[in-house]
């Protein structure tokens, strides 16, 4: 079935590439169809998925005997909601493109070999099939944006390509090392995750694996200070481009480290601790203080994306259950949220052709429900309770507490200042009057927009009132990293709330 | 009395067949002076019958390998050697001169009466090149090396009223006789210093004899290694390779790079890993830093061209290092597969420069090729795939080959050169991009419809062999991993 939910996606974008490219009108249609089946496929996967820690639905075959490759798929707790995500928003981000025109067959083709490369991705438990995936992810993003971006596209693209390229090919080589140590000790080779979390590394090649894997995950995140492509690659890219770009693309990173470099460098990870945290807060502050002066709305949904991607690396790197679960949980609500977030940016650019934040004002009065979509999202992303938002980060901050209390407080500020940055933008494009004239003659959403915000806002407020249905399944994932690490090195998770013993702990680390 | 070495017409069939394909494409034109097609004909019939008896050979080494029986596989007394690694190298020669034939087509039949000699020169040098790859004796494989070589000079030359084109063939020419000569008087210091011509009793003579003064024989390695490095444009040897790639006929450019490279590396592996494998401590930090310079110093060099063939040759120079690490790493199969996988695709992207800029054009600026994709969406796709794939994406061939070296380097200790490796390997993913955004995301220009020929076979073989065997790796991999040499 998971080999199915990747090779979908790629029937699906021969079956576009066949239809001929006279018949313009039916790739797009054709395109979100066929999505729609791997989404129902995810739906299905959701549905009987057992709350377990092991891989499930796993399959195997073996590719290539004497390297120790196989095609090694298989979904768990951590996985899973970013599968589900990733099946959700692609037929969302295809239908949100109608606004493209030009060379829309290859736009669909892209897109769903993007699609098929990112679940590839989240499912692969073969390093060197994650490797695979990972960089094949590469060549749509890079056509997406490289073709159908803004002005400076192509800058962006390159950009993107040669950071992220960068980034692989240190995880490359340490991926090449971390197979070698392999068969250096259990005399045969193996890239199964499995098999390479039993190797015996000396502290020295230990920390140097865990830097190539993190270097390459941070880039992605993008961690300060990795994140300079981020803005110009968000800016740049078409809407659907960007909402997949921050809602999927992103969360390699962050899946990456809580995958790969908790699980294979246990004791690295513990040791690198501060470092991350303090990159973690570092870009939660500077992310949403940068995000606060951006006159391009566009360019402040990407910021704040640096900023809310901070939180789940504290979480991850805070090494308790809590902040696991806020992790894991976020890498989903962020999704959904700037997701939706870019969308609107999307649709209001479709409309008023400019992101800039002092082309509009009093947007409220003559899209009133487009309007209201966003202050919806907004909140959501500030963590309002009651919505997504605020499980996930209260989850990784009150997770993060014990081991890491400075870092909350500082980290904590960061959902005061994203308050700030995205009700001061609402502020200033939707309230007051629309005293431009080309602001008052706006049409309001179309059912079409409504119905692609609709399913995001309403997972928004499920996982915000009941998030029980999530976390039962994520837990038992994130509890099997945890007593990995455990059993690996001589960390000792803290009782919630002792702060005193906390804080020795931290100092003897 | 001199007793008659035993004849093994098989051990030299495939060589044979192609000069004798060659004498008989002239003769037929002098006497006939047929349509291109008719010699054509002639090229095709020879080539296959090559391909046929390499693969006879390759059935046959493969069951003396089974058997363990060395001697089958040595004819001539010995100087001859029809090994696994010799054929599979022979068949990768084949290929690519099959895809060179068919990508240089245009240009044959434009050179009109000269065709013949086009034709003739390229079996020619396909003879020499592949009687190198199956040397068991230095003096043997000086004279595939120059049969070949030489062939490939007047090749350079061929559109003699194109300046660009004389001035290739004599840098070419010089460079490559002074590199020749090298490779042969390195050859005779080996000879002072072990008495031996062949490789297996160098190997031999080195593995049983502690040498006590090893000073001559070091000289010889370095100089073999200096003229080998010029044919297959190691840096620092590889300043000739732009100018000519540039200068040649487009038409003919892969086919000239792609089986210089293959023989070249075949050489080197045969030299260096078998006859001196027992000195080892003494080249490989040579090596390595020869491959080191060439992957830096070719990727950061094509990142400023702006002319396409010069970005390959420099791209050229840069797996001319790649492939050096697989040496460094003492793997004869991942050397192969590199050899295999590189070979097709530099062939194929040739074919493409052919196309865009015609068969005998000069130069091939990289603006020419500003929406290639609306121009041509088929020409500027397969280039898509044979650029990525140079450039190692996964799910390209390019990235097995590229691991294959990487790993055999790293498990041989030379972590360092692997790091290099990798990075050099994201530079020129820089100029690879930059081609394919020119192609796909520049408007674009007018110009005349481009019209593929038989250049379309090339394409469909590169491209097919480029994804396939880089979703399915196993049966190449499985292939060079049974193609050990003696």
């Amino acid at each position: 079935m998971l080999t199915a939910l990747i090779v979908l996606p790629v029937a699906a974008a021969i079956v576009v590439a066949l239809v001929p490219s006279k018949r313009r009108e039916i790739h797009l249609p054709l395109g979100i169809a066929l999505s729609a089946i791997p989404l129902a496929l995810a739906g299905y996967l959701f549905w009987v998925f057992q709350p377990d820690a092991a891989y499930q639905q796993v399959e195997r075959a073996i590719w290539y005997e004497p390297w120790g490759i196989s095609w090694y798929i298989g979904v768990d707790g951590i996985s899973l909601p970013m599968v589900i995500l990733t099946a959700l928003l692609v037929p969302i981000s295809l239908a949100a493109s109608t606004s493209i025109t030009n060379r829309t067959k290859e736009f669909v083709v892209y897109t769903l070999f993007l699609e098929a490369g990112l679940i590839g991705a989240f499912l692969a438990v073969d390093l060197f099939l994650f490797f695979v995936f990972f960089e094949a992810i590469l060549i749509p993003m890079y056509f997406i944006i490289g073709i159908w971006g803004g002005e400076r596209r192509i800058y962006a693209a390159v950009k993107f390509f040669i950071y992220t390229a960068f980034g692989s090919a240190l995880m490359l080589a340490a991926i090449i090392a971390l197979a070698a140590s392999h068969t250096a000790e259990f005399g045969f080779t193996s890239f199964a995750l499995t098999d390479l979390v039993n190797v015996d590394l000396t502290t020295g090649a230990e920390r140097w694996l865990f830097a190539a894997f993190a270097i390459a995950f941070a880039i992605k995140v993008p961690l300060f200070p990795f994140h300079t492509w981020l803005p110009d690659a968000h800016v740049e890219a078409p809407t659907a481009g960007s909402v997949l770009l921050a809602a999927v693309l992103l969360k390699l990173g962050t899946y990456g480290l809580l995958r790969f470099n908790l699980g294979l460098f246990p004791d690295a990870s513990v040791d690198a601790v501060p470092i991350m945290a303090t990159l973690a807060v570092i870009g939660i502050i500077y992310g949403a203080v940068v995000a606060i002066v951006q006159p391009d709305l566009k360019k402040l949904v990407a910021y704040s994306s640096v900023s809310h991607l901070g939180f789940i690396v504290l979480g991850t790197f805070a090494l308790t259950s809590g902040g696991l679960q806020g992790a894991v949980i976020q890498n989903l609500n962020h999704g959904l949220t700037t997701g939706a977030l870019f969308l609107l940016v999307g649709m209001l650019y479709d409309r008023r052709h400019t992101k800039r934040i002092a082309d509009f004002g009093g947007l409220q009065k003559v899209m009133p429900v487009l309007a209201g979509f966003f202050l919806f999202m907004a909140f959501a992303s500030i963590g309002l309770p009651g919505l997504n938002g605020f499980v996930g980060e209260f989850l990784v901050l009150i997770g993060s507490f014990p081991t890491l209390p400075g870092f909350v407080i500082a980290a904590a500020t960061g959902v005061v200042l994203a308050a700030i940055y995205l009700l001061w933008a609402y502020e200033r494009v939707f309230t007051g009057l629309p005293d431009k004239e080309e602001n008052s003659i706006l049409t309001d959403l179309s059912p079409r927009e409504i119905g692609l915000l609709a399913p995001l806002a309403a997972l928004i407020v499920v996982i915000g009132l009941y998030p029980g249905f999530l976390l039962d399944r994520i837990t038992p994932s994130t509890e099997a990293v945890l007593d990995h690490i455990v059993d690996q090195t001589d960390f000792v998770i803290p009782e919630p709330g002792r702060v005193d013993d906390v804080l020795v702990a931290g100092d003897s680390s | 009395m001199i007793a008659t070495p035993e004849i093994s017409w098989i051990a030299i069939a495939p060589d044979l067949l192609l000069a004798l394909g060659a004498a008989v494409v002239l003769l037929v034109d002098v006497q006939w002076k047929p349509p291109a097609r008719v010699l054509g004909w002639v090229v095709g019939v020879t080539l296959a019958l090559a391909i046929g008896f390499a693969v006879l050979q390759w059935f046959q080494a493969h069951d003396a390998m089974v058997a363990g029986d060395s001697t089958t596989r040595l004819a001539f007394s010995g100087l001859i050697v029809m090994d696994g690694f010799a054929v599979f190298a022979r068949l990768a020669l084949l290929a690519a001169t099959a895809l060179g034939v068919m990508a240089g087509w245009r240009l044959v039949v434009s050179l009109g009466r000269r065709g013949a000699e086009a034709l003739a020169l390229i079996l020619l040098a396909t003879a020499g090149f592949s009687l190198m790859v199956a040397s068991n004796n230095l003096i043997m494989l000086f004279l595939g090396l120059e049969v070949g070589s030489i062939a490939l000079y007047v090749l350079a030359g061929l559109s003699r009223e194109r300046p660009e084109s004389d001035e290739a063939a004599i840098k070419y020419f010089l460079l490559g006789s002074f590199a020749s000569a090298m490779f042969v008087y390195g050859v005779a210091l080996i000879y002072a210093g072990t008495r031996q011509f062949e490789i297996l009793e160098i190997r031999g003579f080195l593995g049983n004899f502690i040498v006590t003064d090893p000073a001559v024989i070091y000289i010889g390695i370095g100089l073999v290694i200096a003229g080998l490095g010029f044919k297959v444009s190691a840096a620092p040897f590889h300043a000739w390779a732009p100018d000519v790639y540039q200068g040649a006929p487009a038409g003919l450019v892969g086919y000239m790079a792609a089986v210089a490279k293959v023989a070249g590396f075949a050489a080197i592996a045969r030299v260096l890993m078998t006859a001196v494998g027992d000195l080892d401590l003494t080249w490989l930090p040579v090596v390595a830093g020869i491959s080191a310079l060439s992957m830096l110093l070719g990727s950061v060099l094509a990142l400023v061209q702006g002319d396409l063939r010069r970005l390959l040759a420099y791209s050229g120079v840069a797996h001319a290092g790649f492939i050096m690490t697989g040496v460094v790493g003492g793997a004869f199969d991942a050397i192969l597969v590199y050899l295999a996988v590189y070979a097709i695709q530099l062939v194929g992207s040739f074919a493409v420069v052919a196309v865009v800029n015609g068969p005998d054009g000069a130069g091939s600026a990289i603006t020419d090729y500003r929406g290639l994709s609306r121009r041509s969406p088929v020409l500027a796709a397969s280039f898509t795939v044979l650029l990525l794939g140079m450039g190692g994406l996964p799910l390209t061939s390019g990235f097995i080959a590229k691991f294959g070296v990487f790993t055999e380097a790293w498990a041989g200790g030379y972590q360092w050169l692997v790091i290099v490796a990798v990075v050099a390997s994201v530079i020129a993913f820089a100029f690879y991009i930059r081609v394919i955004v020119v192609m796909y995301m520049d408007e674009s220009i007018d110009g005349v419809e481009l019209s593929l020929g038989p250049a379309r076979w090339v394409l469909a073989v590169a491209v097919g062999t480029t994804i396939v065997w880089g979703i399915f790796p196993t049966s190449l991999l499985e292939l060079a991993a049974d193609a050990l040499p003696l």
